[in-house]
């Protein structure tokens, strides 16, 4: 059963020197796929460190292997990239831009 | 109510990140410019500076941070306001504070260190300015630190993202009068953001070709903006094969600003760097590529409206 959860995507080191590297590199695909989440929240999901899960909102869905990290309880924090686009609206609210962070997301495990 | 970084170096006895996780995005910020140098009016370094870190989750940065704040998702508007309203001297109801993930007691201390500062800054990252309140948030922020002047000098300034998107909004303002989402259709510029700005004239099918200049929107816009970027003329200027330039119809590689040509990039805080490039390469810069484009274009005859208005094709 999905459960809901807030995204929130970000920027980090290592995916920014990935950048420079190559987008096109296994090192990049592993970053901006990888989903840190509370440890609790993935017991609850009943999913384990490596297991893919569908992440879906309003505009789409993608799939990202889950880690547990230091976050609050019902976030999700993934590296932007093209996974993040597809689930990304295209509503800036007037502003020019995306709502970038803070997303109502669907979780399940695939 | 902004100053150079120059100046948070040499003045800033209390730093404030909101919303922004330097330790990752900006690496060299807390080194060169914020909490570790020495400054002429902060001799101390580090012993003579306040960080404090507002987050919805405890980053990397809060690791450097003397005050860690995590404020509840989607409440950095409120918490901003209440702020006012202490800095104001106004009752606040302790309830309207927890409701934030704070306590008044929290609030109140970091609004007594924002008067008792002697030159305060508050830096604010994507998790203020686009998330949820957007504009509204950056506003808010910006309005606390220019009510902040009323006790103290006390700044804001945006910890802007990755490559020149600084020296994009400055030159475009030096030449426009306007930042962004820029309308030059009518032969004069026009301001409008949510309708002149790229991703909404992507996503609305606005425009029916697309010259991309040092970005790769494939892999940071919304899906249905690149998927109108797919499905229209696309020509991307970039020293590198990116997500846009795969969906592009040409992509022109161009030299590394920086490495193989020269140029200018503006800093967070708008001050211009020239560039010098240490080797030579093969391709022309970015700037080489357009002039020829302009050139060829006018040679082409004026494009006129069909007097009936009908639209060719």
């Amino acid at each position: 059963m999905a459960a809901r959860f807030l995204l929130i995507p970000g920027r980090t080191s290592k995916q920014g020197q990935q950048v420079n590297v190559g987008k096109d590199e296994p090192a990049y695909e592993a970053i901006v796929t990888t989903l840190t989440m509370h440890a609790d929240d993935m017991a609850e999901l009943g999913v384990e460190a490596g297991a893919s899960l569908r992440v879906r909102t309003e505009t789409g869905e993608a799939v990202f292997r889950c880690q547990p990290g230091n976050i609050p309880r019902g976030l999700l924090f993934v590296p932007y990239g093209p996974p993040t686009c597809r689930l990304m609206g295209g509503d800036t609210d007037g502003t020019g831009m995306p709502t970038s962070k803070g997303w109502d997301v669907e979780v399940e495990p695939v | 109510m902004s100053c150079t970084l120059g100046e948070v170096k040499n003045r800033a006895d209390l730093i404030i990140y909101w919303g922004g996780n330097p330790a990752e995005c900006h690496p060299r910020h807390f080194t060169k410019y914020t909490i570790m140098q020495k400054g002429k009016y902060v001799p101390n370094g580090r012993k003579g500076r306040t960080m404090v870190l507002v987050d919805i989750r405890e980053t990397p940065s809060a690791k450097a941070a003397d005050i860690f704040l995590q404020v509840r998702p989607g409440k950095d508007f409120e918490v901003l306001t209440l702020l006012r309203a202490i800095v104001k001297g106004q009752r606040i109801d302790p309830r309207a504070a927890a409701e934030t993930g704070l306590t008044l007691e929290q609030l109140t201390d970091l609004a007594d260190r924002m008067k008792r500062a002697k030159f305060g800054v508050l830096f604010f990252g994507m998790g203020l300015s686009m998330t949820r309140g957007k504009h509204m948030n950056s506003a808010a922020a910006l309005t606390l630190a220019a009510e902040l002047n009323a006790f103290t000098k006390f700044v804001a300034m945006p910890m802007r993202g990755h490559g020149n998107v600084t020296g994009a909004d400055v030159v475009l303002r030096y030449t426009t009068g306007y930042p962004f989402g820029i309308n030059l259709c009518r032969g004069y510029p026009r301001f409008n953001p949510g309708e002149f700005s790229s991703v909404d004239l992507l996503v609305r099918g606005d425009v029916d070709a697309t010259l991309v200049l040092g970005a790769d929107p494939g892999a940071t816009m919304p899906q249905p903006a690149i998927d109108h970027l797919a499905r229209t003329p696309t020509i991307v200027l970039d020293p590198k094969v990116t997500h846009t330039s795969r969906l592009a119809r040409v992509h022109i590689t161009t030299a590394a600003t920086g490495i193989t040509a020269p140029g200018t990039v503006y800093r967070m805080d708008e001050v211009p760097l020239p560039l010098r490039p240490p080797l030579k390469g093969p391709y022309p810069s970015d700037e080489e590529v357009l002039r020829r484009i302009i050139a060829a274009v006018r040679k082409k005859p004026a494009w006129e409206p069909d007097p009936a208005g009908v639209m060719a094709g």
